[in-house]
């Protein structure tokens, strides 16, 4: 074999190879935007955060005090607490029930939007659904209240009970 | 930062020894873990919501969240990483993970070369204490209090629990036979920092151990293996785990043919990364948990 040859074929080679690894590689064209988009986003709110325009998000441990606890028959079981996040797990007999959570809308001020549109109160605050599995308050336009079904047994009248078990009123009043 | 949350769970392989391993173990945890492929899927799996606009929602906050370096869970994800994939690792999970199906032992076994038993125990500790690093990471500190706390981790499930089955039975039980637990005890109460410090799973992953300096970093180490060892042996002796009772239903899933523990032991280690593998899970509905409560 010739040198141009062997050199032909060893480029052949290569582009197969380059072909079949760019072909094994998953483009998934439904999240490759919004992963590039959220860089853009974190920068900016970091600004945001930095310069006073957006407030900073209160710690998560701030909100424990607010949740349920001591409910007969039911177990809340912290999950999360994140800057500006704390999430516990109710469960019954051992069986997940629901989620419930709350969140500072500093962290993602959008979450907010959705109120504007709110059609009734739970607490004397503002209350949307969303999806099918998750009901949720806006406290003093700062803090989001949700609960989330985990289990078909327990329904959107369950989810708008649990709201009123958390101190929406002591959360109202921390901001 | 290498990949999205996105890429990590959609590249996660759905049949190979990991995916086989890990089936395996599911007479001793029934269905806590899922063989679950692709984002989408995890996202409708953990919320149980069907409505694609809201799994838009949930799926561009998780990959906002995931892509904030101060939110914690790509060092999570990086510590899940790194302390699977050293120590006897042969290059061969990866082959492993894309020869389908049927995964044979004998292929691997001029390969394999059991692990000393000191250097497993080793291995096993600081798995132990990138698992509680990454805990913290993923879910922070949360309750208020010590007792809150604990019901907190107490509540392990699905892949987490998966995942502690796993190495209860791939890197204890198995390579260092029923009584693991004292065993690894002897060795980590007598380790020397040096003994850290020239391990190259510790080397790997030091950089992320509390305690500033291999003094500290040790007994952290040490501190770890002492907090889960009780719950493990509980775990062990109220599920009624035998390592001849893991190997059997190994069986069912990979062709192995030979019983020597010690080259079981060297193969799963060779050719599966389930820390990593389940990891990711973990991160993943941690995320998909949070995103959805937050947007």
């Amino acid at each position: 074999m010739t040198m141009t040859k062997y050199l032909f074929r060893t480029a052949l080679l290569l582009c197969v190879l380059l072909l079949s690894l760019t072909a094994c590689k998953k483009e998934d064209p439904r999240w490759s935007e919004a992963d590039k988009k959220s860089k853009e986003a974190i920068e900016a709110k970091k600004q945001a955060q930095e310069s006073g325009a957006l407030p900073k998000p209160e710690e998560g441990g701030s909100f424990n005090k607010f949740f349920p606890k001591n409910e007969p028959g039911f177990e809340m079981i912290a999950s999360q607490e994140k800057t500006g996040f704390a999430e516990y797990k109710l469960k019954k007999d051992g069986k997940d029930l629901a989620m419930i959570a709350i969140s500072d809308v500093a962290n993602n001020p959008q979450a907010a939007d959705k109120f504007k549109s709110s059609t009734k109160m739970i607490g004397g605050f503002p209350a949307v659904d969303q999806g099918s599995t998750a009901t949720a308050v806006l406290v003093g336009g700062r803090f989001q209240v949700k609960v989330l079904s985990r289990d078909a047994s327990f329904t959107k009248a369950n989810r708008e009970a649990w709201l009123q078990k958390v101190n929406l009123a002591g959360l109202a009043a921390m901001k | 930062m290498s990949q999205s949350i996105f890429e990590l769970i959609n590249e996660l392989p759905t049949s190979g020894a990991t995916v086989m391993s890990l089936k395996a173990l599911d007479y001793i945890v029934p269905g806590e873990w899922q063989n679950i492929s692709g984002f989408e899927n995890m996202i409708t799996l953990v919320t149980g919501e069907s409505d694609q606009a809201m799994i838009q929602q949930i799926g561009e906050r998780a990959i906002t969240l995931y892509n904030d370096p101060a939110e914690g869970y790509q060092r999570a994800v990086w510590l899940y990483q790194t302390a699977n994939s050293i120590g006897g690792k042969l290059g061969a999970a990866a082959l492993a993970n894309k020869i389908g199906e049927s995964v044979s032992f004998l292929s691997f076994l001029e390969k394999i070369t059991p692990k000393a038993d000191k250097a497993q125990a080793i291995d096993f500790s600081i798995k132990v204490a990138a698992e509680i690093i990454a805990y913290a990471k993923i879910n922070g500190i949360p309750g208020d209090g010590v007792a809150e706390f604990m019901g907190a981790v107490g509540d392990y499930g699905k892949e987490s629990i998966m995942r502690l089955a796993a190495l209860t039975c791939f890197d204890g039980l198995i390579p260092l036979g029923p009584d693991f637990l004292r065993k690894i005890e002897e060795f980590i109460s007598g380790l020397v920092p040096t003994d850290l410090t020239s391990n190259p799973a510790f080397s790997a992953v030091s950089s992320m151990i509390p305690g500033g300096g291999a003094d500290g970093q040790l007994g952290f180490v040490q501190q770890g293996f002492n907090s889960i060892k009780g719950w493990m042996g509980n775990f062990v002796s109220s599920k009624g785990i035998t390592a001849e009772g893991v190997v059997g239903s190994l069986k069912n899933y990979i062709d192995i043919a030979d019983d020597k523990l010690d080259y079981v032991a060297g193969f799963l280690d060779a050719t599966t990364n389930y820390f990593d593998y389940t990891g990711v899970q973990t991160v993943g509905r941690r995320l998909i948990e949070r995103a959805v409560a937050e947007i």
